[in-house]
């Protein structure tokens, strides 16, 4: 059906939408990558008491509230904001994938069993689950909270591997690999993996997006990433009540999430057409 | 269908089980005990704290523990706000739930007109600048967190040019001598920002789906056989190829749901809009987990009614859709 | 006689400019105020005693008498009588009320003898109210001669004798509270639906929303002439300054003193005034450890850590850049409208290298090179909880932070919503608090939270240094003014490092120009609402009467 992954990609490129996605990417990525030895300390307060300053040559997108240098805290927030959304997703694609591949391929009692807890476990809005689990859990650590996003984003993957399973299982050449004696995890190592491939990286490169937003809403609530790290969610809290008096504290926190998200969901969309031409 | 029906309705209320069951270990297993945070001096004296803790049975094992909780929560009795002692948790679920009704309910109403509406002119509009722009825009709203939003619209829209209030769901004091048109203005004028908050960022689902769908249907046999008999296009646009969308939408509700309730938290916090969002907000501060709780109890249980009222509704109008 | 203590030279009733209008007649009238935290127990006695709701129950309960103009702490005479109509001594130890025979409960009872002494034997009794307790600790016995006549009888003779008998107990309705047992009494009808004998009776709470009172046109000193009182309640400090400003609501007393007042627009009817006030906003060290009071804290028990951490502070720059103009460095828990506010002696100086020699000296040493010094494995790392509802500590935390983190000290900010910061605090779950403490008008409160006796009440960090307590002893119960006591004690007490003293501020408080004859008494700004009122040419709709005008 779907040729290679390669393919995929090529077909995505010639999206209009995945050309801007990746050109807005592209440039956050410069930007955080070849930035940090031309930018103030994040971290460094000079002269508080000057309070939030107007963006100048200097300080290019203003300061902050505690005169702290806006664009030094956004590249820096931005790296952790990336960093834990990539690693989140990746926690919740492996877990997610696995119980799919296993599920569909089991079949029965034990598919029906797993299906069931997914359901269940669907049904309960993530950010619930997150905030019930990080109330309790203050000041928690960089790591936990990757872990903590990652768990308890799979169940959706998982459901879209199973079905992505059960549809290939039907098709000849797994049949055959399977009638010619094939142990099953080869089948699936060899046949089933490269095949559920697309759907799986469409939902990866969107998952990234809502783990952006769900992480700088946590944030936001003070529950997520702790002082003193910048976040950009944490900056927008900051930031509030200087909205009006000095709106470029919160102007570009905000803009950057915006940017950072629109530009994975438009790869995402973009991806999402290649897979299947006829929508888009 | 009767059998059908009994079975998908014991398959949700069996999904919702396995929900509360979720939620209870969840509970449990976060570090920290969630009733330490009654001892303090609330003016709570050592008896009152240890029947506390008996209803909520932290001196049983942990099966028993759940058979209470359980039990509890089939009475509706879902224990005891920590913030607000002492009012009962599914006392201020209640009171709180018909203003999420109504910022949620305008919000399906206004996704469901407006960004099926925008969805349909692009699938007929497809590739047009039209087509185009106005996803990159539903994106652009997709991506932005509804705090930000919600935020910048209150600076400029109320506190820079005043034009509509900055939170709360009424004037406080509009209770004594105020005609009904004049509360249900004030009311109206209070739920514009925050339904327009949640709607810009979340009217990209409905429209896109509904570009989706009208995209597959048009594809079809018989929508190209109107066509064919001659039929005009804008009634082979609505009664034949848009008809046949109705009812995938519909089921969009299952997946709506979690994100408008999710949004919701935000934009309820920042408007100070009196509903389950901003009370789950605030049990976030106030650690008052037996209201966090049955939040997020109530909210999965309108997840699955959801879904199952959404599968029922399909079903009776296209008997195919019954899985075997 | 006692000999007379002076006080406070600043003006402490503040007359709006320009709003002193002559009263006004028909008067119809709202006030909305907003408050940060939920008044869920607005009744004196016995609860947690949070200032919203003593504002509240301040409007509710009525003491026997009030400090006048001046706050006098010290001079019976300048009080102003309030349910008691007057007051005789009959010696040093012994002081006789008379109470006001038009006073009444909201349910129409009279006020009697009976009820002011039930409440003054409850407060005393044990398990009740320590804070309390312990302020009158010298009272020996309250007794009623007849229905109206009260007698306080005291074991000591000093200075601030009558301002105790008459400021810390507000009388309760007896025939509705005495078969309320002390432990059930948080939990009770009366703590949800409060009948009182002020100015304004109770009507309504919505929990997280609103509390609202209505006047009680039989009041014994005169018919409030606002008729309505709203109570709005907004934890986040932004929704505080939107309700002000989008005309929701007309007052509100902790507007942030540096980003606040440039929000406000100049067309706004929203007028700002410098409100003298009694918070000390510190940085309070736990003497003991994390949770657990039987252990001493691993690392802040050590006076030198507690100094180091004082000398790394930049106070100025804290103070500055949060309260600008309003507020003076603190050196003590002492606020600027007390009379003793000027015997301080000044504190330690910023000197962060002092700090670095200082942890040398003690063994911190940053040994695995994480920036972080440390002792035995053991980091300096300390939590610092605050809550989330106050704007300047918001503001002050990271900086504080950020300061500490130069001399290898790392913080962990534990930000709270109010009444669970609360909670903690008075459990001892935290390493560094950042307090802001209401203190009463009188410097003699200061045993509550920094003497061996109040380690059971509101001294959380359980502070105690038996020295320092016997010289506080001797400056709060001299019959004389006993300047060389309060200076001697406040020394001590600072060579302690008990908490790094930050702020005493002054408080803006936004108030529509609608209203008149506005007067804020610092201990409490609301307590004289009751003579407030609205111009009658600039009522608007909420204020009932027929608007005018916005």
């Amino acid at each position: 059906m779907i040729g290679s992954l390669a393919d995929l990609l090529r077909r995505a490129w010639r999206h209009p939408s995945g050309r801007w996605g990746t050109l807005v990417l592209l440039l956050l990525a410069l930007a955080s990558l070849l930035l940090p030895p031309f930018l103030a300390d994040p971290a460094a307060m000079p002269d508080v008491v000057a309070g939030a300053t107007p963006p100048s040559a200097a300080h290019p997108f203003g300061t902050d509230p505690l005169n702290r240098d806006i664009l030094a805290r956004l590249v820096t927030g931005g790296r952790i904001s990336l960093a834990i959304a990539g690693l989140a997703v990746l926690v919740s694609l492996t877990i997610g994938t696995l119980v799919g591949l296993a599920a569909g391929y089991a079949g029965g009692w034990i598919d029906a069993l797993v299906m069931r807890l997914v359901d269940a476990a669907l049904a309960v809005p993530r950010l619930f689950v997150l905030l019930l689990l990080l109330v309790v859990w203050e000041r928690i650590p960089l790591g936990a909270l990757i872990l903590v996003l990652g768990t308890t984003g799979w169940f959706a993957t998982s459901r879209l591997v199973r079905g992505e399973v059960l549809r290939l299982r039907r098709e000849p050449f797994v049949e055959a690999s399977a009638a010619l004696g094939a142990r099953p995890w080869r089948t699936i190592a060899r046949h089933l993996l490269p095949n559920a491939a697309g759907p799986v990286l469409v939902a990866a490169t969107l998952g990234v997006g809502d783990v952006i937003l769900l992480e700088a809403g946590l944030s936001f609530l003070g529950l997520g990433v702790q002082l003193p790290t910048p976040s950009w969610g944490g900056m927008v809290l900051e930031a509030r009540p200087l909205l009006v008096s000095a709106p470029w504290t919160a102007l570009f926190p905000g803009g950057a999430i915006v940017a950072t998200v629109l530009g994975v969901n438009l790869v995402g969309d973009a991806l999402q057409a290649a897979l299947d031409p006829r929508s888009a | 269908m009767t059998r059908w029906l009994v079975g998908r309705t014991a398959q949700a209320a069996a999904t919702f089980a396995v929900a509360i069951l979720l939620l209870f270990v969840l509970m449990r297993i976060a570090p920290g005990d969630p009733l330490s945070r009654l001892v303090g001096d609330r003016g709570f004296s050592a008896e009152e704290i240890a029947a506390l803790k008996a209803r909520f049975g932290l001196d049983q094992p942990l099966t028993a523990q759940f058979r209470t909780f359980l039990a509890g929560a089939f009475r509706g009795d879902l224990g005891v706000s920590i913030e607000h002692y002492p009012e009962r948790v599914t006392g201020l679920l209640a009171s709180r739930l018909p203003a999420t009704l109504l910022l949620g309910g305008t919000v399906l109403l206004l996704n469901f007109t407006l960004g099926v509406w925008l969805g349909v002119r692009q699938a007929v509009r497809r590739g047009s600048r039209f087509d185009r722009w106005t996803t990159r825009l539903a994106l652009a709203g997709y991506a932005t967190p509804s705090f930000w939003l919600g935020l910048v619209l209150v600076a400029f829209l109320s506190l820079r040019w005043r034009l509509f209030p900055a939170g709360q769901m009424s004037d406080p004091l509009l209770t004594a001598d105020a005609g009904a048109l004049e509360r249900a203005l004030d009311l109206l004028h209070h739920l514009v920002l925050p339904a327009a908050t949640l709607s810009l960022t979340s009217i990209a689902l409905t429209m896109r789906h509904q570009r989706a769908a009208l995209l597959a249907v048009f594809r079809q046999d018989y929508v190209t056989a109107a066509r064919a008999r001659g039929l005009p296009e804008r009634r082979v646009l609505w009664n034949h190829a848009w008809r046949n969308t109705l009812m995938p939408m519909i089921t969009l509700l299952g997946l709506w749901l979690p994100i408008l309730v999710s949004g919701s938290v935000f934009v309820e916090a920042v408007f100070n809009w009196p509903g389950l969002g901003s009370l789950a907000a605030s049990a976030i501060a106030a650690r008052d987990y037996p209201v966090l709780l049955g939040t997020a109890m109530l909210v999965s249980g309108a997840v699955i009614l959801g879904g199952l009222l959404a599968d029922i509704g399909y079903a009776l109008v296209d008997p195919r859709a019954r899985p075997a | 006689m006692l000999p007379q203590r002076m006080l406070v030279a600043a003006l402490l009733l503040v007359p709006v400019p320009g709003a002193q209008g002559p009263q006004g007649t028909g008067d119809h009238g709202a006030l909305v105020f907003i408050m940060g935290q939920e008044p869920a127990s607005p009744v004196p006695t016995a609860l947690q005693s949070s200032k919203a709701n003593a504002d509240i129950s301040d409007l509710l309960f009525l003491r026997l008498a009030r400090p006048g103009p001046g706050l006098s702490v010290a001079d019976e005479k300048t009080f102003e009588p309030q349910l008691a109509r007057s007051w005789r001594r009959r010696d040093s130890l012994t002081l006789v009320f008379e109470l006001d025979p038009r006073a009444k409960w909201h349910d129409g009872t009279p006020v009697t003898a009976r009820d002011v002494v039930w409440t003054f034997d409850r407060t005393r009794a044990p398990g009740a109210d320590p804070q309390r307790a312990l302020l009158l600790r010298y009272l020996a016995s309250a007794t009623a001669e007849t229905d109206r006549r009260v007698v306080l009888t005291f074991r000591r003779a000093y200075s601030a004798q009558f301002f105790d008998a008459t400021y810390h107990v507000q009388p309760l309705p007896a025939h509705l509270v005495d078969s309320i047992p002390i432990g059930r009494f948080a939990a009770s009808q009366f703590v949800r639906q409060p009948v009182g004998n002020g100015p304004y009776r109770w009507v309504r709470r919505e929990p997280g929303r609103l509390v609202e009172l209505a006047a009680d046109p039989a009041f014994f000193l005169g018919a409030p002439k606002l008729d309505r009182v709203v109570v709005l309640v907004a934890r986040d400090p932004e929704a505080q300054i939107n309700l002000l400003l989008d005309g929701t609501a007309d007052a509100y007393e902790a507007i942030p003193p540096v980003w606040g007042p440039p929000r406000i627009p100049r067309n706004s009817p929203i007028r700002l005034l410098a409100a003298p006030s009694f918070s000390v906003a510190y940085l309070l060290f736990n003497q003991r450890a994390y949770g657990d009071r039987s252990k001493p804290h691993p690392v802040l028990s050590d006076p030198a850590v507690r100094r180091a951490v004082t000398l790394a502070i930049d106070r100025a720059t804290l103070v500055r850049s949060t309260f600008g103009a309003y507020a003076q460095i603190a050196e003590a828990p002492v606020a600027g409208p007390q009379w003793t506010s000027s015997l301080v002696p000044k504190g330690p100086p910023f000197d962060p290298a002092a700090a670095r020699a200082l942890l040398r000296e003690r063994g911190w040493a940053d040994r695995d090179g994480d920036g972080t010094l440390d002792k035995d494995g053991v980091p300096l790392a300390l939590r610092l909880n605050l809550p989330s509802t106050s704007a300047p500590r918001l503001t002050i935390a990271p900086q504080v932070q950020e300061q500490l983190r130069h001399v290898g000290i790392r913080i962990d900010i534990v930000r709270l919503d109010g009444p669970v910061w609360a909670e903690r605090r008075n459990k001892g779950e935290f390493d560094i608090d950042f307090s802001s403490a209401t203190l009463d008008p009188s410097p003699s409160g200061i045993v509550q939270s920094w003497t061996c006796a109040g380690r059971s009440g509101s001294n959380v960090g359980q502070y105690c240094n038996p020295a320092v307590d016997s010289l506080l002893d001797r400056a709060i119960y001299s019959t004389r003014r006993g300047d060389a006591e309060w200076r001697a004690a406040y020394a001590a007490l600072q060579r302690d490092y008990p908490a790094v003293f930050l702020a005493s501020s002054s408080s803006v408080f936004a108030i529509h120009s609608r209203f008149r004859g506005v007067t804020l008494r610092p201990e409490s700004y609301y307590a004289d609402i009751w003579r407030w009122s609205v111009d009658p040419a600039r009522r608007i709709a909420r204020d009932g009467g027929g608007a005018r005008g916005r």
